[in-house]
């Protein structure tokens, strides 16, 4: 692998979490995001590879809406061509990612479809890695995941972090679902990954959100 | 953002039979929040009838599609932003009608 290849693959896998929760943010839908942040290849290392991976991510996202949608549509793709509405204040902790979890980790979604679907958006794990730890076949994580976002998308589950009167309620689901991502970077279930990731557990407290209730 | 929302009662377990005056005041309530778009109570499963003219001629049957010991008891359409707002509605439904809520979304 050069040097280049290797430096898109190393940003992709650490910035990945962050873009999919900008994205989702900015175009409201997890499909739209998910595709967008690939791999894409590049002349040389760019300068400052978290940002050209969320831009080259935003500018696929934008293309794909281009090509799906129509005239009615066109309105809504021009004001996407910018990102200049300032995030909104999401409460507890500003973070995009956060609330990709608690979207991921809603209550109106099955226990292990919230753990295969934060393993996926946030974890950025392929399907594959997922199917493998849930010892089920490919196919039916794929449909799993699928039927997970559409159900986001037609039920409207919100994208946002629920108001402070609300998260003790929804934290311990969260917790649950963040041991689980724990354990697969703990004790990495691929054939050919390292025993630990450290992509998943590093970023992981050592007592997972101590004070994550207390608010 | 609509969704249905469905009072489901048990006939081997049925809720509370005094619920009439809560589910009152609380669609007063719903009204007031501007939540309320549709509301009605059904009656029995006993009296319904199924119609398929999906043939030559069509077919009445007596009773419901489908028996079970679950079945529909009431509905509501709500207006709801998103689906927290709606589940937060239901948990409260499901208390005010001593029965189970499912809340499913309009196209």
């Amino acid at each position: 692998m050069s040097d280049v290849e290797e430096a898109v693959t190393r940003v992709h896998h650490e910035e990945w979490a962050r873009v999919v929760a900008a994205l989702t943010r900015r175009f409201g839908d997890l499909d739209i995001a998910e595709d967008a942040v690939e791999r894409w290849p590049a002349d040389g290392i760019p300068p400052n590879p978290g940002a050209w991976l969320t831009t080259t991510a935003n500018r696929k996202a934008i293309d794909r809406i281009r090509r799906e949608n129509k005239r009615e549509d066109k309105h809504r793709e021009a004001q996407m061509v910018y990102d200049d509405d300032p995030p909104e204040p999401v409460g507890a902790i500003d973070d995009d990612r956060l609330r990709l979890i608690f979207t991921c980790c809603h209550p109106a979604l099955a226990m292990q479809t919230r753990v295969a679907l934060t393993l996926r958006m946030v974890g950025g794990l392929t399907v594959p890695e997922i199917a493998r730890a849930f010892l089920v076949r490919e196919t039916a994580l794929e449909r799993r995941i699928t039927r997970a976002k559409a159900k986001i998308k037609a039920a409207r589950i919100p994208y946002r972090v629920p108001a402070a009167q609300d998260l003790p309620a929804r934290v311990s689901g969260v917790l649950a679902v963040l041991y689980l991502v724990f354990n697969e970077g703990y004790l990495a279930s691929g054939p050919d990954t390292d025993p630990v990731r450290h992509d998943l557990t590093a970023a992981h407290p050592p007592d997972p959100c101590p004070d994550a209730g207390r608010r | 953002m609509q969704y249905l929302v469905s009072v489901i009662d048990d006939k081997s377990n049925p809720g509370s039979t005094d619920r009439r005056p809560a589910i009152s005041a609380f669609n007063e309530r719903l009204i007031a929040e501007g939540y309320w778009v549709f509301a009605g109570g059904l009656a029995d499963t006993d009296a319904a009838t199924v119609i398929d003219n999906r043939g030559e001629q069509a077919v009445f049957s007596d009773g419901p599609f489908v028996e079970s010991k679950e079945y529909l008891a009431g509905v509501w359409v709500w207006e709801a932003p998103d689906l927290d707002v709606a589940l937060k509605l239901a948990a409260e439904a499901s208390k005010v009608c001593d029965r189970k809520i499912e809340v499913r979304p309009f196209q």
